[in-house]
Parts: C-alpha cells; structure tokens; sequence
C-alpha cells in the first residue's frame, strides 16, 4: 500500500509539467460542466424564488409529463434525429470533398480566398439568415416567386408548404456550416505523410487513385471523432437555426419541429424552469446512450478509433 | 519540423476546432435550459422596516441615502441622463435618495423578465402588468406584498388618491403586489384604422360593420396591388388578430389570453364555454376564408416580420387593429406626413358593451429581496403625484421632449421620442397631461366609450393556471398549430380543419382547463357575494 502511494507520488513529480498543462482544461470542465450539472435537480421540483434550487418542494416525474401528454413527443424526436442524422451527413461529406477538391486544386491564393469566402455564412447570426431567407422564399415580394413569374411559371407558396422545409433547411445548414468544416478537413490532409502521395506517385497511380487509396482513408480517424461528437448531440435541435428560420408558423410545425422549438413555445407562456429543465435532462439521457453505443459500435470495428 | 510531428499538430488542431464546435453548441443549449441561478430564499413580507432613528418629515427616516435600481420595459432613452438626472435632483430633495434604470428591450423582455427574479438579481422596483407576469411573479414570490399599512405609510398620497376599486383589482389571492397606474380611462377593446380616402375612392359605403370592413379589403387588395389590405399586429399569437374584435368584443365575451375559453360578460352564473366551437365562430371562419382567397391579407401572415405600424404610414398596409390609444398615435403621425390621405378609426361592433382596463393594465411592483422596500415605495409615490417629477417621469424634460401648455395639456417636440420610449405609461396618474395634437377622433371614440362602460363581476378574475400548466402550455401550442392557420385561410376544407383543432384540443387536455376554469370562476364569484 505505501509502495503504491509513494509510486503515485513519484508519477505526479516526474510529470508535473504535464499534469500542470492539463490543469486549466480540467478546472474549467469542472467548473463549467460538472457543478452545473447538480442543477438537474430542478428537473425533479416545482421551482420557486422562496425556496431557490435545492429548497423547492421535490414535483416527482411531474416536470416530465408536459411533453409526453402532448401527444407530440414522438414527433418532434423524430424530426429532431432525422434532421441532425441530415446535418452530420451532409456537414462532414460536403466539407471533405470541398477540402479534397481545394486542396488538389493547389494554387495557394485561391485556396486561401476561397476558404475566406466560404466561412463567411459563419459568422452570419441566424436572426438575419431569417431575414435573408423571408425576401426568398416569401409567396408576394419574394425572389423565388419573382423568378418562377418573370420565366412564367406559377408562383410556389413556400411559407406554407411543409414539404419543402426538410430541403431548405438542410441546403442553408450546410451553406452555413461548409467554411467550418471545409478548415477542419483542410487541416486534417495537410497533415498527412507526404511520403506516402509521393509512393502514390511513384506507383503511377492518377490524381482519382490518390484520392480513394490516400487521401480519403488517412481521414477516417477525424471523421469518426467528428461524427461520435456530433452524434452526442443528435437530440439537441439547433434553436437559432429553427426558429428564426420558421418562428411560430404552426402550418410548417409538422415537419420542422424539433424538440428546443417545441419546448420553447410550450414554456415560453408559463416560465416553468422545472419543466424546460426536465426536457433539457430528455435530451441528455438519449444523447448520452446514444454515444455509449456508438462508441461500443467503433470499437467493435476499430478499437484504435473509438473515443473512450 | 519532422512529417511525423507535423501530424500530430494536424490531428491537434482539429481536435481543438472539433472541441471548440461542441462546447459552442453547448453554450447555446444551456443558455435555454438551465435557467435557475442560486437563490437565497426570497422574503414576502417587507422584512426590514425603517429603523428608527432621525425622522424625516413623513416619519420615515431617510438620513441615509439609498439608489434605487429599476427595471423598466422598452428601449433605454436617448436622453436617459438628462431627464434621469432631472428627476434624480428632485429625489434627492425630496426623499434623499436616486433612481438608476435599467431598460428590457421589447424584442425579448419576455425572456429577460423572469430570469430578473429567478437569478435574483439585485432591483428594487420593477414594472409590470396583467400582461407582463403580474400574476405569474406574484404567485411565485417575485413581489413584495403592498399591505395597507405599508401603503398608507410609505406612499400616503397615493394611497389618498387611489380609488379602491384599482386596489381590489390589483389583488391576488386577496393581496396586492402592484402600485396600479391611476387613469381614468383606459380602454382595451380594438378598433380597426382605415384609410378612408380609398375607401371613397372605389365608391364604397362607410365602414362600420364586420361586412363593410370585408368590401373595403377586397376593394384594396383587388385594386392597390402594391398594398396588403390587413396588416397583422403581431403573427406571434394563438388566433387570429381580428378574433378579439369579431368574436369577443363583438358577442359581448370575456377572454382568458392563451386560452381557448370564453364567458358571457352578462352571464350571471359565468358559464365557459369553448369559444371555437360556437356558431358564432363558424360564421367567422367563413368569413375568414373568404377575405383569405381575396387577398385580404398576406399569404406569408404566419411568416411575417415586418411592422405593420411602419408599413400603414408609408402607406403599404391599408388597415389595421389596436387599441384606441395606439391607434389615435398612429393616426396623428400619419396624417402629418400625409395630409392628403383621409384616415378613419372604426369600431366594427358599435353596439357592445366596452370594457376599460382593469388597473393592473400598468403599474409598478417592488422586488421581494429590496433593501430599500420603504424608498421605493416613497418614490413610486412621488412618480404618480408630485407634479414636477411626474411631468418629467412622463414626458421628458420641459423645453426639450415636450412642450407644456398649462397644466393639463402638452405638445410632443422633435425630441419627443428621444425620451419616450419605454414603459413609462407605469405610472399614469390624475396629473396627466393630454397631448392637445391627439386626434379628435380619437377623443371621440373615447368620449363615446366612457358612457358605454360595463363593468361585471369576473372583470379583475385572474386565472391561476398552477393545477393545468401542462394542459395550458399544450393546448396553446394546439392553436398556434391548428387554429392560426386555419383562421388565416391557409386550410382548404374548414370543417375538417375545425374537427381537427377540436379534436387536438380535447387530447391536449382542454376540458381539464375548463373544468379547473369553472371552479376557479365559481369560488371567485361566491367570495364576492
């Protein structure tokens, strides 16, 4: 026993440049993520100012019921994992063969501006992307409706069609998202051996060749650690993007609610903390079980590869 | 640099820029998920009265000086600093103390209001309404209780000048947590603002009927392309903006806002019933749906995001609903820029009864934690009646923002709205001025109004939704989804669209709402006999 502490105490000394380094990280996830997590409980109480977080009468499951009795719950997991599966997809496909493409194009000016003009979406907030999409898409003064007129086609009313909604919002994700990814991808292939294009080279094989043997499976390990993280938060519905897109108009609600826009017009009226808490705890738990298998999945494939 | 490191910085980099994603989107989650702060328990009743000491001239003692902190609705005013620093000059004289505001922009003061209380941040005064979570932050224990003695000490003038039916109507569960605005008038029911020279010009009759006001929209959407005949007041609603005109006002009912429920004002046994399933409202929808296919109002109504109130003065909405105060101030400052156009204020049912505002319309509340419960509530007495401050509390500074003609009338300058732009109607009172450019018409109507006043029973009845949240927040959400599309005209079959919203309701729980509803109503009418 004294054998083993004292070891522990040689490995703190030995690696305490380290241990220091990793100091910082560890405090603020703590401080950030870990004490605030006992504020779950509120999930559990019927929160009010007298009594504060923890001296609030205990409400049992009852925060939880409000979602479920709505008869909507299902809907909006639904389109809640439909859409992020969407974005996961098309948010780390698009932006690995825009970097593959900009990075074979070479021409270092051009990578460069392009890379800039593709991040700009960015930096856009949602709230103006609203705006932005409202003069598109809207039935009277929008610039859809202008064109299909001027080439003389019907005008489409897309502010009350749910069926476009899945299209769009995945079209404007990923023009928002593509800079983002494109700079991570980016990075992930210039860090690649060189040798190993120049052995590419060597063997004869083409520009296409290089891609499919080299290029694409030394991404794998950053694809996998970007689709575990996203898949964390595949219950997690993008607000910003939702509900300036889509505000309150109940005609679309079918197809593009999702659980955080749902929540929040329930609880907009009544300021229940318990009950946006105990949704926010749904989205959790899911989200949590949901990396644990598909982490389990990885390792089964790869145990290298798996996150933890 | 070694190919092999270089790796290595590659791998670390996007593990940051992943890291980094993850933890934004986390930021932005928690934002609207863990909203509780730490809360120290909050006390209901003033716990900490005036020490004793060195009495000021009321009795109370205020030899130390306090700033009062104050939350207020709107955007901060351009000129803050000179009219607060006037009114901070006659506090200081008066009650030694100072007043610092703080502004909830109207964009989302929604959100912000309530996270005041639940992080229980350090205020004394706050503004609040029936509208603005009066009842909601009274129940959970936001407010301080405002019982009779600490009134008549600490705000005697006001307490004088109070009638006490504004305090009845300020009480919740029996106390009161609100200093209430003290106008005479102030009426809630909607009119419609029309632009009469349009309606001349396509030879129709004057509106002042629901099928009048039908012809005049078609008229305009038929003929003024480039004009939306109905411009909505706000597309962020549970019905349709025109309900409250043609469906309450009109037939006489009384409404619970956010709830699909409704009660004969002159119903002596105030019996609920489901507004959307009365012939009256079948009548509606077809009306509905008729201005709907005829351009009556935008097809992106649900959508919309402009202001409608911006778009009638340049001349882009042709009508529009409010309240005869807003509405008498658009009018002015349209008929300013266009003296050309010929405007009307129309009420579409002339033969209801109107109801004024109960007093809990506007007021001002003091925060349960306050230090200063005594001071606030001797400057929140000198807001409503001491006539210096009262003058710039309500229009700014004299010579700068308005201009005084008197003692009871005023004119707006340039600079008007340099200070007017927040909730300042809080504290309204006998010594208000009347704005001698608000319209005749206006006026009128008021005048018209006053005589026709019905008050009732159930007028101050405030629903405590505790029992039915889950029921309350579902079947709003039911309307947004069923209802509001199908009042809009956006659902091609009506009757299924109405089966549709009536069956939704019942599995959302409306019933269970009614039923605590009727309860609730029944007890409050056997306390008041």
């Amino acid at each position: 026993m004294r054998e083993r502490k004292h070891q522990f105490w040689h490995d703190v000394v030995k690696n305490r440049t380290l241990l220091l380094m990793l100091a910082p990280a560890v405090l603020l996830f703590f401080l950030f993520s870990y004490i605030p997590m006992s504020g779950i409980v509120i999930a559990f109480k019927r929160f009010d100012y007298v009594g504060g977080v923890f001296g609030s009468p205990w409400a049992g499951l009852d925060n939880f019921k409000f979602f479920f009795e709505s008869g909507d719950a299902w809907r909006v997991t639904r389109n809640t994992v439909l859409y992020n599966l969407g974005f996961i997809v098309l948010s780390n496909l698009i932006p690995m063969l825009t970097a593959i493409l900009l990075f074979e194009v070479g021409g270092k000016w051009f990578r460069k501006i392009t890379q800039s003009l593709l991040f700009l979406p960015y930096f856009i907030s949602w709230v103006v992307v609203g705006s932005i999409a409202y003069s598109f898409f809207a039935f009277d003064v929008g610039t859809i409706n202008g064109i299909l007129k001027w080439v003389g086609m019907e005008p489409i009313d897309i502010y009350n069609t749910p069926s476009y909604w899945p299209v769009i919002l995945l079209l404007v994700h990923t023009w928002k998202s593509l800079g983002y990814g494109t700079v991570m991808y980016l990075a992930a292939i210039t860090s690649i051996d060189r040798e190993m294009y120049e052995a590419a080279d060597m063997d004869g094989a083409n520009v296409f060749q290089r891609i499919r043997s080299v290029t694409i499976p030394n991404l794998y390990p950053t694809v996998i650690i970007l689709v575990l993280l996203a898949i964390g938060n595949i219950f997690q519905g993008d607000f910003g993007m939702f509900y300036n897109m889509v505000g309150n108009n109940g005609l679309l609600f079918s197809s593009t609610d999702v659980i955080d826009t749902f929540v929040f017009r329930l609880l907009m009226g009544s300021n229940e903390i318990g009950m946006s808490a105990a949704a926010g705890v749904y989205q959790s738990v899911l989200g949590f079980i949901t990396i644990l298998l598909a982490n389990y999945a990885v390792r089964r494939y790869d145990k290298e590869r798996a996150l933890f | 640099m070694s190919q092999r490191s270089k790796r290595k910085l590659g791998i670390t980099l996007t593990s940051v820029l992943a890291t980094a994603l993850v933890l934004s989107a986390c930021g932005g989650n928690n934002a609207g998920n863990n909203t509780g702060g730490n809360t120290p328990a909050a006390n209901n009743t003033a716990s900490n009265s005036a020490n004793t000491g060195s009495e000021g001239q009321s009795g109370v003692d205020t030899s130390q000086e306090v700033k009062l902190k104050m939350v207020l609705l709107g955007a901060k005013p351009a000129d803050y600093d000179q009219v607060f620093g006037e009114m901070n000059k006659i506090l200081k004289e008066k009650i030694n103390a100072t007043i610092e505001a703080e502004f909830l922009a109207w964009s989302d003061w929604g959100q912000k209001y309530p996270l005041k209380f639940a992080a229980n941040e350090d205020f004394d005064i706050i503004y609040t309404s029936n509208w603005a979570q009066y009842s909601d932050q009274a129940t959970k224990g936001g407010f301080l209780e405002l019982t009779d003695d600490l009134l008549s000490k600490y705000a005697p003038q006001t307490w004088a000048a109070m009638p006490k039916v504004k305090w009845d109507q300020a009480r919740i569960e029996g106390k009161v947590y609100m200093i209430p605005s003290n106008k005479a008038n102030e009426f809630t029911d909607k009119l419609v603002l029309i632009r009469d020279d349009l309606r001349e010009k396509y030879g129709l009759e004057p509106v002042n009927s629901p099928e009048t006001y039908a012809a005049y929209l078609k008229a305009v959407a038929k003929n003024e392309k480039a004009m939306t005949p109905y411009g909505l007041e706000s597309a962020e609603t549970t019905n349709h903006n025109l309900d409250k005109l043609l469906l309450i006002q009109k037939n006489n009912w009384k409404e619970f806002s956010g709830l699909p429920f409704s009660v004969k004002t002159t119903d002596e046994k105030a019996q609920v019933f489901n507004m959307y399933e009365t012939p009256e409202f079948d009548q509606l929808l077809t009306y509905y749906k008729d201005l709907a296919d005829n351009g009556g109002w935008s097809r992106n109504a649900l959508t919309t995001k402009g202001s409608t109130t911006d778009d009638f003065k340049v001349g882009k909405v042709a009508s529009m609903t409010h309240n005869v105060t807003a509405l008498g101030g658009v009018l002015a400052d349209a008929q300013k820029a266009h003296p050309d156009w010929k405007l009307a204020l129309v009420d579409l049912s002339p033969e209801s009864n109107k109801s004024a505002a109960i007093s809990t319309q506007n007021g001002m509340a003091v925060h349960a934690t306050s230090k200063n419960a005594e001071r606030a509530l001797m400057a929140l007495d000198l807001f409503q009646n001491d006539k210096q401050l009262h003058d710039l509390a309500m229009y700014g500074v004299a010579g700068v923002n308005f201009t005084p003609e008197g003692d009871d009338k005023f004119t707006k300058t340039d600079k008007y709205g340099n200070y007017n732009s927040f909730s300042n109607w809080a504290w309204t009172s006998t010594l208000d001025r009347v704005d001698s450019n608000y319209p005749q018409v206006a006026q009128d109507v008021e005048k018209l109004w006053a005589g026709k006043v019905y008050n009732y029973k159930l007028e101050s009845f405030v629903f405590d939704k505790t029992k039915v949240v889950n029921e309350v927040a579902n079947v709003g959400n039911v309307m947004m989804r069923y209802l509001v599309p199908l009042e809009y005209g956006l659902i091609k079959d009506l009757d299924k669209g109405k089966a549709d919203l009536i069956k939704q309701m019942k599995a959302a729980g409306s019933d269970k709402i009614q039923a605590e509803l009727q309860a609730q109503i029944d007890a409050f009418l056997a306390q008041q006999k």
